[in-house]
């Protein structure tokens, strides 16, 4: 932002308290790019945010599907997106006997919840009973919601991509001796070739959540496919940056400022762009950044 | 003779209890634990001896000292029911009178209790330290289900949950054996048959009367000894090689499906036993 010349602020969302009646903040920002790591914060600032014609990056709605790994999952479907086998359980009873059904080993997942964690891979019938149980005795209401997946053999790494707009900026494996394979629980990140079927899947994972700056998932299968596991509305980019030498940064904040008519490229001074400086010396195509 | 029966839900076995004292032509009155708040230096006025049956362990444990201290006879004394109403408290009492129970360990973060299980080898039973009717009990068969089940409790679960308790597994012959002792007697036991490893009647367990060997004897009164005497019902493991293990000790034992088996009258003789308390020489 700095680089671009863009006025912006932080907005520690721990600080907020939004006044409801009021149309706050409308005035004072042109866009507000989300970056909050809790998740009920992101979602429920925007709900506000969005509700008062603020506009943010990403939007109440992708943060609302992406954040809840069914609402994914139905998103994906809808878009024919290839996702793996999936069946929602609303008791543990029921939760068992989907399992059952499926054919071991299948992977149960918390609806909401991210960096890998909660995530259990289900070999066996005493240890569906055991996990169910638990979940359902010392868990939220949230955590009966079961999502069962069937599990995918993958090739020790999976594929993450980011998607900004409509470009696929980078891919990355991440490797890791582990079945969960997320870089915050120590997967490897190494560059990954950007193969057509990889930009498409990626770029209608993104689409089928409705756009904007996402992360997603892919599989490898045994048999060669591609499948599409999560879409992250705050993917964290530090370990990946190094990786795939890619300005990951300087991206996203190019996609965002065109979407308040920012005329692009970086700012070097006298350029039209900046006839939106108010005789005051304000500029208009100021951001807001929560997080 | 008044004896106060301490509890909140009127189950069967309260029922039962209920029918032995009026048998015995003694006023036995119900306490709605509920509704009676006990002070630190007042009990309950009255009774000659109060069984306490509440559901909630917690509860047991808190009226039993309340009642106890106050100089109230008790069925059972808070120290039996401290004890038999935590696993690790009575794993260490069963070992230090020499009770043969499976091998246990404790580790009190997930990344020790992993290091544990791994090294004990699989199956393992990760047990919470409260809890009766077979709740929360984790076969453990690999790896995977190690890590999420240990992740589960210290995420979702209270602190206690990260207190983890990790036993052996027992491969029993579909079944295991309960045992009844009450003031030291063992009067009945039965057998507890199950496809499935938690054999709990709770949960589906089929009874059958199981003959009282010397040697179920032996371990089931050494059992009740070691938590303190009582009423408690004893849970027995038969290891592969023939060896007896007790896995647990109830304090407010459910017996409901343990009567048809045997014929013994279970409500009676606990009934007998807390007359006895009633009258017992103070000091005894």
């Amino acid at each position: 932002m700095q680089e671009r010349g863009v006025e912006y602020e932080r907005l520690d969302e721990r600080h907020l308290a939004l006044q409801l009646q009021a149309n706050g903040l409308v005035e004072e920002y042109d866009l507000i790019w989300c970056r909050a790591i809790s998740h009920s914060r992101a979602l429920y600032a925007l709900s506000v945010l969005n509700s008062w014609g603020i506009r943010t990056v990403n939007s109440y709605q992708v943060v609302l599907t992406c954040g809840d790994k069914v609402s994914t999952s139905l998103a994906l479907i809808q878009h024919n997106v290839p996702t793996p086998r999936t069946v929602v359980a609303l008791s543990a009873e029921a939760a068992l006997q989907a399992i059952e059904e499926m054919g071991y080993p299948v992977v149960l997942k918390p609806a909401v919840g991210s960096w890998g964690r909660l995530l259990s891979k289900v070999n066996d019938r005493d240890t569906a009973e055991a996990v169910l149980n638990h979940k359902a005795t010392l868990g939220g209401p949230l955590h009966s919601v079961f999502y069962v997946q069937e599990y995918v053999d993958k090739p020790s790494r999976d594929i993450r991509t980011l998607v900004v707009g409509d470009e696929v900026v980078y891919a990355m494996y991440r490797h890791s001796a582990h079945w969960i394979t997320n870089t915050a629980r120590g997967g490897e990140a190494l560059p990954c070739p950007l193969s057509p079927e990889i930009e498409e899947l990626s770029l209608a994972a993104a689409q089928a959540v409705g756009g904007g700056i996402l992360a997603v998932d892919l599989m490898e299968t045994a048999d060669d496919r591609l499948l599409v596991n999560e879409v992250n509305h705050t993917p964290e980019f530090h370990g990946a940056m190094e990786a795939v030498g890619v300005d990951i940064a300087g991206k996203m904040a190019d996609y965002v400022l065109q979407l308040v008519g920012w005329s692009g490229g970086p700012w070097s001074g006298g350029q039209e762009s900046l006839s939106t400086i108010r005789p005051s010396g304000h500029l208009t195509n100021s951001g807001g950044g929560l997080c | 003779m008044r004896v106060g029966v301490l509890c909140s839900r009127v189950r069967v076995e309260e029922k039962l209890i209920f029918q032995a004292l009026r048998d015995r032509g003694v006023d036995g009155e119900r306490i709605d634990v509920n509704t009676t708040a006990l002070g630190l230096s007042e009990g309950v006025n009255g009774y000659d001896v109060v069984l306490v049956r509440c559901l909630s362990h917690s509860r047991a444990l808190y009226a039993s000292k309340l009642l106890g201290d106050n100089g109230q006879r008790v069925v059972n004394v808070y120290d039996v029911i401290a004890t038999s109403g935590d696993k690790l408290l009575t794993s260490l009492a069963l070992a230090k009178r020499g009770v043969p129970t499976p091998r246990t360990r404790v580790a009190f973060t997930p990344q020790t209790a992993l290091e544990v299980i791994e090294q004990m080898g699989y199956p393992v039973v990760l047990k919470p330290l409260n809890g009766s009717w077979g709740r929360l009990l984790a076969k453990i068969n690999d790896r995977d289900a190690a890590e999420t089940i240990l992740e589960h409790k210290h995420t979702l679960g209270g602190y206690q949950h990260s207190i983890f308790y990790i036993q052996e597994y027992i491969d029993k012959p579909g079944r295991d054996i309960r045992s009844f002792v009450v003031g030291g007697e063992v009067i009945s036991a039965i057998y507890r048959h199950a496809p499935h490893w938690i054999t709990n009647t709770a949960r589906g367990g089929e009874a059958t009367s199981c003959p009282i060997t010397p040697q179920i004897e032996h371990i089931s009164r050494g059992a009740a000894e070691a938590v303190g005497g009582g009423v408690v019902a004893v849970d027995i493991l038969e290891a592969p090689d023939g060896r007896l293990l007790v896995s647990e000790v109830n304090h407010t034992p459910e017996f409901r499906n343990s009567i048809a088996p045997t014929g013994v009258d279970i409500a009676a003789r606990i009934v007998d036993y807390a007359l006895e308390v009633a009258v017992m020489e103070p000091g005894r």
